[in-house]
């Protein structure tokens, strides 16, 4: 089933939850609305769902607007950060539950009960409570009863957020094969980008309750086409500077009063194109440390991650995060030489911050 | 020397350093428990003596005090030996019996000293006396004492105290309330005649000797048992003191609905003796008149019923549907309403009466419904009920669904369950042990309801069991308290049955099903 939402606006009193929301959902699309806490993408679901109804604009599902309809008769299947399941109902009557609502036979009731739950392995717990099972077994139980009536839409909310880190990434793998295997149609509320990363085709990054941008995640981490998406996208985030780009004897330059970057020219044309400073933006895995690099700087906090060491580097008067090789061992206090992968430098408008490369 | 015991424990029967120890704690207790009878009662007990009239309940604590005090310091020294206990029993017991023994040693010679427990001076008449045929047998007497100063013989009879009998604890009761130097003239017979002899109260110090053997023998006793006493065991020996006074109260209520009268715990027949056990009591079940007093017991306990019934039906009904609506639902005025519900339920019911009474009258000059609610009908004293249960109830239970998270109602709207569906098979069922508490509360403040039912109500017809109670309390004749016991016990079994079986079910709480924020 395709969505659409169309100037989606959501206020509760005041308050904006959600304002002038527009994007499409393809058929068999997984996309995931992407945000920090209290952004809307919540409310944005709940009224896909139907619990919430909207102030103004409208909800598709294919052609038909659904604004009005109640949420029993959408078809949409949800799965809570909660998991919400019925504590006074067993495992059982937990699946049924949407089948006996929508008037199934018993025997049929039964059979795709067991077949929803030997799918996603609690077979053998069907007789138990939810209280009785772990955070793991619920959130099966939770998805089983959003999958066992078959619906047209699946509806997530933070499902992994209670779980372990280790349970949680074999849980997003699965759920990401699950959806493609059945082809419904998904989304998936976040606020941890990996996930959304990982398992979407497309990402809507919400703030403030206002859609940010709404790409495939290679064009949000390769290609963002504002400051917010740059910044708010990639672990560690993304370096910004102040720098004045200038086209000299025939390369492109980025100054400011600490250093000079050399700019490849398909970049260093269209940041040149604005006069006065421009923010430039630099991933830590685009920096290294190298000795014969273009910037001088000291390390001021070095934070072991395992497989690298990230560390603070004072530039002049800004800080860049930079990850390095932990075998260098790199203590605070050093003097170190970068390196700057220039091909990868992104180019802001300091007023618009909007993107002077992919706009 | 307590090194070479640890080692081979079974090396000696008898260690000195043990003795020592269990001694010294035994004393500090001792010591530690005589310091406190002493801040209450020569510290405390003046201090409030000065500020109020009544400081009995300092003396009380510090009497307390000083009877636990031996009792303590038994306890005490037995406890450091109980790891001895554990491997040789023998060592462990001989050493309590010993260190007891001391203690006990301290603490009368401690009483002696400051004359108090067995050889506090006490008023006497300084002769001793039995109890025999037709009165007091004087059997002995203190040579100078009150009694022989005041002309009395061995071998006189006291009958009584001025022109009223006695027996010998009634005499003894009045002789320790006596003040010394107080008169007390007693009637007597010597040889059979009649006479009377004042005695002057005297203050004397007898050693109880039986006491002090008395005190030995329960030193020992209570060393050996704290010596092998399961610590497990104290929280229950704990309850079951403290409980005893509540099960004695309902044990005597029992025994009372099925005797004439008692004393204690005793059935006591028309002439005193143990006996005398009756259905008298409980002859208001089948019979529709007590001294004259016309009553119907089965239209009663249904008024009784019909109230609590209705009372825990609407209730529930009510609030449950308006808890949800407040717990849910905004809308206008919801703030408003939730403030003035609260007020209400801390309105004293009281002060509406008179008011109350006015709707009623009206209601009942309504046609139809005046029949069922209006001014002396079960249904009106229901309904009045109702509306001051109802802010507690509204309440209960908008708390209870306030404590469901969102999620699981949106989860439940989503699985295809209508709002009202919702709410009966997925709500309701969650907050069950809250409806039983408030069903549980309504019921019982509706079978014993009492002011309403005596207010709106006049005639038998529509009483219910309380006003029937009170009713047996006649100001003009006296009061068959047994009577009162029995339609009190009456009133009390559905309660106790209700309880029996909701408690299993008060005590069913949900766990788990969801978790995180909502």
């Amino acid at each position: 089933m395709e969505v659409t939402l169309e100037n989606l606006t959501k206020k509760f009193g005041n308050v904006v939850g959600v304002e002038n929301l527009s994007l499409d959902i393809r058929e068999s699309e997984f996309v995931a609305f992407l945000g920090p806490s209290g952004c809307g993408k919540t409310t944005t679901l709940l009224m896909i769902a139907g619990i919430y109804k909207p102030t103004a604009g409208a909800i598709r599902f294919d052609d038909r607007v659904v604004n009005q309809v109640p949420p029993q008769d959408r078809n949409v299947g949800m799965v809570f950060q909660s998991y919400a399941l019925y504590p006074h109902m067993t495992v059982f009557d937990n699946l049924a539950y949407p089948l006996k609502l929508k008037k199934v036979p018993k025997r049929e009731q039964v059979e795709r009960v067991q077949r929803t739950a030997d799918a996603m392995g609690i077979g053998q717990l069907l007789d138990r409570r939810p209280g009785q099972l772990s955070g793991g077994q619920q959130q099966r139980v939770a998805l089983g009863r959003a999958l066992v009536k078959e619906p047209d839409i699946l509806l997530f909310d933070e499902p992994l957020s209670n779980l372990d880190a280790r349970l949680r990434l074999s849980t997003r793998g699965e759920i990401k094969q699950l959806q493609k295997r059945l082809g419904i149609t998904a989304i998936y509320v976040t606020h941890d980008q990996v996930e959304a990363m990982t398992m979407a085709d497309r990402i809507a990054v919400i703030n403030l309750g206002h859609l940010q941008a709404y790409d495939t995640p290679e064009d949000l981490y390769d290609r963002p086409k504002t400051l917010f998406i740059a910044g708010f996208v990639g672990n560690p985030p993304m370096n910004f500077l102040n720098v004045e780009v200038r086209r000299e004897e025939g390369a492109f330059k980025a100054r400011n009063h600490a250093f000079a970057l050399t700019i490849p020219p398909e970049r260093g044309e269209k940041a040149a194109s604005q006069s006065g400073e421009v923010v430039l933006g630099i991933r830590p895995e685009d920096i290294s440390v190298a000795p014969e690099g273009e910037l001088e700087g000291e390390v001021a906090v070095v934070e072991p991650l395992g497989r690298d060491d990230l560390i603070d580097v004072r530039v002049g008067e800004s800080v860049l995060f930079v990850l390095a090789d932990p075998h260098l061992r790199i203590r605070a206090g050093d003097k170190v030489r970068l390196h700057v992968d220039t091909g990868r430098v992104q180019f802001f408008d300091q007023k618009t911050e909007q993107s002077l490369l992919w706009s | 020397m307590a090194g070479t015991a640890t080692t081979s424990p079974t090396a000696r029967v008898f260690v000195l350093s043990d003795l020592v120890r269990a001694v010294r704690a035994g004393l500090i207790a001792v010591v530690a428990l005589a310091a406190g009878a002493f801040l209450f009662e020569s510290v405390l007990r003046p201090l409030i003596a000065s500020a109020t009239v009544d400081e009995t309940v300092t003396q009380t604590l510090a009497g307390l005090l000083l009877l636990l005090m031996p009792f303590v310091g038994y306890i005490a020294s037995s406890s450091t030996l109980r790891p001895i206990a554990r491997t040789d029993i023998l060592r462990a017991v001989l050493t309590a019996l010993i260190a007891a023994g001391v203690v006990h040693v301290a603490v009368v010679a401690a009483q002696a000293a400051f004359e108090v427990g067995p050889f506090a001076e006490r008023a006497s008449l300084e002769m001793a006396l039995v109890e025999g045929e037709g009165g007091i047998i004087v059997e002995s007497m203190i040579p100078g004492g009150a009694a022989e100063q005041a002309g009395m013989q061995l071998g006189d009879v006291i009958t009584g105290i001025r022109r009223d009998s006695v027996d010998l604890a009634g005499l003894l009761t009045r002789v320790g309330q006596s003040q010394p130097d107080d008169p007390l003239r007693l009637r007597l017979l010597r040889d059979g005649e009649e006479m009377q002899i004042t005695v002057r109260v005297a203050l004397a110090t007898e050693s109880n000797v039986d006491a002090l053997l008395q005190g030995v023998v329960i030193a020992l006793i209570v060393a050996v048992v704290a010596l092998f006493w399961p610590g497990a065991w104290t929280p229950f020996a704990l309850l079951i003191l403290f409980l005893v006074p509540m099960v004695v109260g309902y044990i005597w209520l029992i025994i009372a609905t099925f005797s004439y009268r008692t004393q204690g715990l005793l059935p006591l027949d028309g002439s005193g003796n143990i006996g005398g056990l009756t259905l008298e009591n409980w002859r208001f079940l089948t019979t529709n008149n007590i001294a004259g007093y016309q009553f119907d017991i089965v239209r009663i306990t249904l008024n009784s019923l019909l109230i609590a019934v209705a009372m825990t039906v609407t209730v529930l009904l009510v609030s449950s549907m308006a808890g949800y609506a407040l717990s849910r639902m905004n809308f206008p005025g919801r703030r408003t309403f939730l403030s003035f519900t609260l007020i209400l339920h801390g309105f004293p019911a009281v002060t509406l009466i008179i008011p109350i009474f006015f709707v009623l009258i009206n209601l009942a000059n309504l046609p139809g419904i005046g029949q069922v609610v209006g001014f002396n009908t079960p249904g009106g004293i229901a309904l009045v009920m109702v509306a001051f249960e109802l802010p507690l109830g509204v309440w209960l239970m908008k708390g209870f669904f306030d404590n469901i998270p969102w999620d699981i109602e949106r989860s439940a709207l989503i699985d295809g369950a209508s709002r009202w569906r919702t709410f009966r098979q997925i709500l309701l069922p969650q907050i069950r042990p809250g409806i039983l508490a408030l069903g549980i509360f309504a019921f019982i403040s509706g079978w014993n309801a009492y002011i309403i039912p005596a207010t709106y109500s006049i005639g038998r017809g529509t009483s219910n069991l309380p006003v029937f109670l009170n009713s047996l309390l006649g100001e003009t004749s006296p009061v068959d308290w047994n009577q009162v016991a029995a339609v009190g016990l009456f009133q009390l079994a559905p309660i106790v049955v209700f309880f029996v079986f909701a408690q299993e079910y008060l005590l069913n709480i949900y766990a788990g099903g969801t978790k995180g924020t909502t």
